[in-house]
């Protein structure tokens, strides 16, 4: 079998599979052993098979599509060309076809000409949802170098987490006793347990998010995205009878919603003015572009609509837009829009406006679900969860979602929004990092620590590091996975979060000290310079050099800001984590009780540790070539120097693969090294050698301090500046029915009903009056005349007489003779 | 033919009448054995129904039932006079507009019959009513005559009064009688639009082809027979009405010459009824009126809260599930289809009163103490929903008569319909089924029912993440089609629509946290919380089944709906281009100076003394726009 047509069934199948097992525990879950003990075993297996077979289709993929590390050169080879070509042009590019020229420089490359063709991808669909018209919504698939790294790395940690899970969730396997949570009769809450309900939530999870990295279209990864979502409420208000639980639950979903809004704004941009939702053209099953007569792509996709091929796969606003844009401004539907798109001046800024926003739409849904600036507030709270939850959910993959759909959409952002997702990411980034200096809570400190490296990748992705993003988030998402479950042994030991009860841990559990350690080393890019390093000084260095890129590039003191925000996150990072680390492990017992109690965890749980450690230590080692893997799925014109957006056109975005070159690579090398050596130490000094008091600097710096253990204000601010609000609106809006429209319409009854009552008087005493008034008269008439009925006959012939003559003389006075002739006539 | 399916209708919709008269005979003591006949005959006719559905084979000979999919026109056409001095037939038909809307209401209503156990005061005339109700409802999506319609509007209203007046809560005659004004206010307004539209109709306007479709003529010789008759020929054919409607010189639009009573074909222009306003855009504001009154939506839904809390949980259930579908129903088969021109005006009037309804609900939602009147305003913005996606009318010169936008938003509409019967009736449900137990529903005073009741919070959850719009449900595929397809009308309103997905997340999230999480039972009667049974379950299965089988396989819906949906929206887009827009490509304008338009500037003649002379000089007469002729005053002699 060939692969076009293997791999989405493999893949297919790797995504269905944890689907079975949802539906399999939904049902028998209860009886699956004894307390549902078994549930775990089915899931676990699921995700594990789901492993198998993303790993099988890796190995396909590499076999199929060799990592040559000579082509990347060559790639850049390629890339520098066009940059110079570019360079000697000296025009302002984006949006403006220069049909001709470059494109052909591009194509007489010869060999290399399928390198910059564009990634190898194949995408199909599976199955129609709606079909009006010529629109259709499908589930399909797009499948990548960069999805199938994404599906293994997100069944490999799922899988380790699994074990995990079944060791720590093993208190849910018979009545369980809820010290958090106090009953009105003072007594704690006792509950059965629910073992084989977590694992249907995860299985769900796993579901969803592996949908979501599959899916073919951005209206599927809508629909994930969702149901990610969904999976995350159920888990973080797993403690359902937690109030705190339940509250961080609904806090998380709305938030998200926020985001999901303007993800939803994004595709209507995309849809309404495209018309299509799909990522890659049609193909034929063979995995060949499906062509149509006239020789084009017979339905291209979004990216190539954005990056249409014989432009040279230059970002420019599609022939759609350009025809909604004009159309929004009342200019009307041009004859031939072909026409107005091929003259260089204005065609990019008419509709181009529709691009920025599917674009900010889109990364307004990601920064929803990676919990950025302004909306990472629910992700804090979302450590309601079991620390599993934490660990999958809300570290490494779904979190990570949001920088993988940046990654992604890549090809679509603008410049302008890439600047946009720069500051997001580097706001984020300090505002988390400040934070989890002062958080006590292990496992706020690393949802701060998550919430912070995210900012690393979102910055990384939009100073035009798309690599450096995404090797970032797979290395992240290992080690960070490592270090929620290594936070998670130590609260199974102490059974507190509180880091100020915990210290000299690692003598009672050294696996886990041990583990997390290298979990810390590889979150600051722990490394010898230039020589060999965890997998986060790789990944780290690279963003790093991107950022510092991007800063030579552009002279304003706003882009020189994102390469200090980086360099000084690395120093905050390493410095909290370290805190964390002394603060939990090393020195003294502070809690006697809770430091007795402490033991290691069982084998289940430390097992996965280790795996991931060693995963956390190697993924990023030049010798498994993982960058190079990724750049197969870069998108089409996305390697190269980008010059100036339509409406910012003084912005640069550096090609990445200038970030590798000499002096950029190694002043990155040395400020990462730097950075993170002096956060180390400090936090050494402090919490280690204890040469500094931590209570002295936070009374020195007190109101500092204050803002950080406030978290900024931000969940006061917000509840103040929306959520009262919206209950102040909805509280009017619910008065207003009863107040007026109600008031009102029972206004008009009661006036209907006065008026029938005076309708009633007027009947009884006017209409009634006049009638009795009349029958009064008309008596006393008739009482009155009987004096005529005299009974003498003389006098009644006389009458008789006069009646007649009278009668005669009243007829003669209005008679027509015309009457008598004919038959009358019609009026 | 005809016969066979005036048999298989007339049967569906008149059995739960017949079911009505049988129960009447039962003796008073055995209300068991009413209600299972009375669930019987209800299950028969949603047997009938899906009879009705059931896709014919394609090719295959046209049997007397079954339902050819992928055909848009009305199936199962017959026509029986009924009144004939007046042309009122009894006129019956289906198509996939209306079919998913009778399998609807046949599903809901034994549904509802189950759920009507825990009724015990005078059962019998509940079943009665609820079966004369069925009728109603059934009749009113499969009439095609509009006087017929309007019979069946009447029947379902009166019995709806008093299962509300008679088996409600305590306020339940406030309720009632707010639900019978408000909605005979609506019926009223609809009678006088009906009225002014049948006597301006005019059959022999349509083509001897259009008269036998619409099967006003049995033959094309009758059909010429009636073209050819002197006097006007009015209509209650719904059918025809559409037909004219969408005439280049419809007699909605304004007033022609008249010659014997009548106005005289190919002589109309658009003119004034009252107030600069034609007779289609009086008629189709009078009609949408009654038709969002029924929707309900905002400002004139005030009813629908109060007859919701005091209703009794079956009738709640039928209520949100089928009664508020037949506004959404009217909208898109007489409003639009009927009075494209006005409909074209106001679209923008319907498409904000829809996204107003949307907004509006769902703070309302949020700020409710009261579990049902909280679902009732869900209710009011879910089908916000339906107004908004049946309104986006995109398919103008802007945007190249492209209709593929605007169906997709009809199609929305509809789905979300289908989907709101679902998913409304089992909200309302299983509010009903705590509501047995501890007979309140203060929101403050529930919480801690996961534990108490695990497999109703299941099934609770289910539903009301289905009514949220959670993809893999049913509500999430109406919503989105709406929501896309709204941008290319108007990227304000889609903004707004949008937004109302976070409000959504809001209300619901916030309903579950205080009834179903938390770790006690706060409320009175808290010994009462024992699980769902068997005959709930019975129930709450099907529903959550479909909630879930129509949001993962939408084309089940989609197969039936989506040809009729889509040829409509295709007929009113090129009615847009070749009609509305006719002046030129330049000018979107209402285009009046055709060629064959003359003009009656402000007032029709009077039909005393017309005579021959006067049609004849109508060809002499210079041809000049009406915006002139209105300029100029009415200085051109008559």
């Amino acid at each position: 079998m060939s692969l076009p047509s293997t791999l989405p069934v493999l893949l297919g199948l790797a995504w269905l599979v944890p689907l079975a097992s949802f539906t399999v525990i939904l049902f028998f879950g209860p009886r699956l052993g004894p307390h549902g003990k078994h549930g775990s075993t089915v899931a676990t297996g699921a995700i594990l098979t789901s492993f198998v077979l993303s790993l099988a289709a890796l190995i396909g993929w590499v076999w199929e599509h060799p990592v040559q590390t000579a082509k990347h050169e060559a790639h850049h080879a390629v890339a520098a060309k066009i940059d110079a070509a570019e360079k000697a042009d000296g025009k302002i590019e984006t949006g403006i076809p220069k049909t001709g020229d470059k494109s052909a420089a591009v194509e007489t490359e010869g060999g290399e000409s399928h390198e910059h063709a564009g990634p190898v991808y194949y995408s199909g669909e599976w199955y129609t949802l709606v079909s009006v018209g010529r629109l259709r919504l499908t589930v399909g698939y797009y499948i990548d170098a960069l999805t199938i790294v994404m599906f293994t790395m997100v069944t490999l940690i799922a899988s380790c987490i699994h074990f995990y899970a079944s060791g720590y969730m093993h208190e849910e396997l018979h009545e369980v006793t809820d010290h958090e949570v106090t009953l009105s009769d003072g007594h704690h809450l006792h509950r059965p347990g629910r073992y084989p309900r977590f694992f249907q939530y995860l299985s769900l999870f796993c579901f969803s998010m592996l949908g979501l990295v599959i899916a073919g279209n951005i209206f599927m990864v809508f629909v994930f995205w969702e149901l990610v979502g969904a999976c995350s409420y159920f888990l973080i208000g797993f403690y359902i009878e937690r109030r705190s639980a339940s509250t961080a639950a609904n806090k998380a979903f709305i938030t998200n919603r926020i985001g999901d809004w303007g993800m939803l704004i994004g595709l209507m941009a995309i849809w309404g003015s495209l018309g299509t939702f799909a990522f890659g053209d049609k193909q034929t099953p063979d995995g060949k572009l499906a062509v149509a007569k006239s020789g084009g792509a017979e339905s291209p996709g979004i990216f190539s609509l954005v990056r249409r091929p014989e432009n040279g796969h230059r970002l420019m606003t599609p022939e759609g837009m350009v025809r909604d844009g004009m159309s929004a401004t009342a200019v009307g539907v041009a004859t031939d829009v072909a026409k107005t798109t091929a003259e260089p001046e204005g065609p990019a800024k008419i509709g181009h406006w529709l691009l920025i926003v599917a674009g900010l739409g889109i990364f307004c849904g990601c920064v929803g679900k990676s919990a950025q600036f302004p909306l990472h507030v629910w992700l804090p709270d979302a450590m309601e969860g079991p620390t599993p939850v934490s660990a999958l959910v809300h570290s490494a993959t779904m979190v990570a979602a949001g920088v993988y759909l940046v990654g992604r959409f890549f090809p679509v952002f603008t410049p302008e929004v890439l600047l946009v997702i720069a500051i997001t990411g580097g706001v984020t980034l300090m505002l988390a990092a400040t934070i989890a200096i002062t958080a006590v809570d292990i496992k706020r400190v690393l949802a701060y620590s998550t919430i912070s490296q995210l900012g690393y990748m979102m910055l990384a992705l939009g100073v035009g590091g798309w690599l450096a993003g995404l090797f970032h988030l797979i290395t992240h998402a290992f080690f960070k996975s490592l270090l929620f479950l290594c936070s998670g042994s130590v609260i199974h030991a102490c059974h507190t979060n509180d880091m100020r009860k915990m210290g000299g841990l690692r003598k009672k559990m050294p696996w886990t000290a041990y583990t997390m350690l290298v979990g810390c080393l590889a979150i600051i890019g722990g490394g010898i310079p230039f020589l060999i390093g965890l997998s986060g000084y790789y990944s780290k260095d690279s963003i790093i050099a991107q950022a510092l890129s991007f800063k030579l590039a552009n002279p304003s003191p706003l882009c020189g800001m994102m390469f200090y925000a980086v360099a000084g996150g690395a120093a905050i990072t390493a410095f909290y984590m370290f805190r964390l680390w002394y603060m939990t492990f090393a020195g003294k017992p502070r809690d006697q009780h809770v430091y007795d109690h402490a033991h290691e965890s069982p084998k289940v749980m430390y097992v996965p540790l280790v795996v991931l450690a060693v995963f956390a230590v190697c993924v990023g080692w030049p010798i498994f070539q993982l960058p190079q893997l990724l750049e197969q799925a870069r998108p089409a014109g996305t390697g190269i120097t980008i010059n100036g957006g339509v409406f910012a056109p003084t912005l640069v975005h550096p090609a990445e693969h200038l970030s590798h070159e000499g002096s950029i690579h190694i002043t990155a090398t040395l400020v990462a090294s730097a950075t993170a050596l002096s956060g180390f130490l400090l936090a050494t000094a402090i919490y280690c050698w204890r040469l500094i008091s931590a209570d002295e600097i936070r009374n020195q710096f007190r109101p500092l301090y204050n803002l950080f253990w406030n978290k900024w204000y931000f969940d006061e601010i917000y509840q103040k500046i929306f959520i009262g609000p919206v209950m102040f609106v909805s509280r009017r809006v619910a008065d207003f029915d009863r107040q007026v429209i109600d008031r009102f319409i029972n206004g008009c009854a009661v006036a209907v009903r006065q008026i029938s009552v005076l309708d009633d008087l007027i009947d009884r005493w006017f209409v009634d009056g006049l009638v009795n008034f009349t029958s009064r008269k008309i008596f006393a008439l008739a009482i009155s005349l009987r004096g005529v009925q005299t009974g003498r006959l003389r006098q009644y012939v006389m009458l008789i007489v006069v009646g007649t003559v009278g009668l005669f003389v009243i007829v003669s006075f209005f008679w027509n003779p015309a009457w008598g002739a004919g038959p009358p006539l019609k009026p | 033919m005809d016969n066979s399916y005036a048999a298989l209708l007339t049967l569906v919709v008149f059995l739960p009448a017949l079911g009505a008269l049988v129960l009447a005979f039962f003796p008073k003591d055995r209300p068991e054995g009413m209600r299972l006949f009375a669930l019987a005959v209800s299950a028969v006719v949603f047997v009938l129904t899906v009879v009705l559905a059931w896709p014919t084979p394609a090719g295959g000979s046209a049997a007397m039932t079954g339902f050819s999919i992928g055909k848009a026109g009305m199936q199962q056409m017959f026509s029986v006079p009924w009144i004939t001095s007046f042309n009122i037939f009894y006129f019956m038909g289906m198509d996939g507009i209306s079919l998913p809307l009778v399998v609807l209401t046949s599903f809901l209503s034994m549904l509802a019959l189950a759920a009507s156990w825990p009724i015990i005061k005078a059962v019998k005339a509940y079943l009665i009513l609820f079966l004369l109700l069925e009728t109603g409802m059934l009749g009113v999506f499969l009439s095609l005559d509009f006087f017929l319609f309007y019979v069946f509007w009447e029947v379902m209203l009166l019995p709806m009064y008093f299962l509300i007046g008679v088996w409600g809560g305590p306020r339940r005659e406030y309720a009632a009688i707010k639900f019978f004004l408000y909605t005979l206010l609506g019926s009223v307004l609809m009678l006088i639009a009906i009225l002014m539209l049948y006597f301006t109709s005019d059959l022999r306007l349509l083509s001897p082809q259009t008269l036998q479709t619409v099967r006003i003529a049995a033959s094309e010789d009758t059909a010429k027979e009636i073209i050819s008759r002197p006097t006007a020929q009015h209509t209650f054919n719904i059918l025809a009405m559409t037909a004219m409607g969408q005439l280049k010189e419809s007699p909605f639009s304004g007033a022609g010459e008249v010659a014997n009573g009548a106005y005289v074909p190919g002589t109309y222009a658009h003119s004034d009824l009252l107030w600069g306003k034609n007779l289609q855009w009086w008629a189709f504001i009078l009609l949408f009126i009654g038709f969002a009154i029924k929707v309900p939506a905002v400002p004139v839904h005030t009813w629908l809260p109060d007859a919701h809390v005091e209703a009794p949980t079956p009738i709640s259930m039928i209520l949100a599930g089928v009664l508020l579908k037949m506004g959404g129903y009217g909208i898109i088969r007489i409003c639009y289809p009927i009075c494209p021109d006005a409909g074209y005006d106001l679209a923008w009037f319907v498409c904000t009163i829809g996204a107003l309804s949307m907004v509006y609900g769902a703070f309302a939602a949020m700020a409710q103490k009261d579990f049902k009147r909280l679902v009732a305003y869900s209710s009011v913005s879910h089908m916000g929903y339906v107004v908004l996606g049946i309104g986006v009318w995109s398919a103008t010169f802007r945007h190249g008569y492209d209709p593929d936008y605007w169906a997709m938003g009809m199609n929305g509409a509809m789905f979300q319909m289908i989907a709101h019967g679902i998913s409304s009736a089992g909200m309302f449900f299983l509010v009903g089924v705590v509501y047995d137990r501890v007979h309140h529903r203060n929101l403050d005073q529930f919480g801690g029912l996961f534990a108490r009741m695990p497999v109703y919070t299941g099934f609770a959850i289910g539903i009301f993440f289905a009514g949220l719009g959670l993809p893999g449900l049913c509500g999430f595929i109406g919503e989105v089609l709406v929501t896309l397809s709204v941008w290319n009308f108007s990227h304000t309103l889609a903004v707004i629509s949008a937004a109302v997905v976070i409000l959504t997340a809001g209300y619901i999230l916030w309903t579950i946290q205080r009834v179903y999480l938390g770790p006690e039972y706060k409320g009175p009667h808290g010994d009462h919380l024992h699980d769902m049974t068997g005959r709930e379950l019975a129930i709450a299965i099907p529903l959550l089944s479909l909630a879930i089988f129509f949001g993962v396989y939408p084309q089940a819906i989609f197969n039936y709906l989506e040809p009729s949906v889509t040829g409509s929206v295709r007929q009113l887009a090129d009615w847009t281009k070749n009609v509305k827009d006719a002046g030129g490509a330049a000018n979107p304008a209402p285009p009046l100076p055709a060629a064959a338009k003359t003009t009656e500037p402000v007032t029709p003649i009077p039909p005393s003394n017309t005579s021959t002379t006067q049609s004849s000089t109508r060809e002499r007469r210079p041809i000049a726009p009406l915006t002139s002729a209105l300029a100029t005053g009415t200085s051109s002699e008559r």
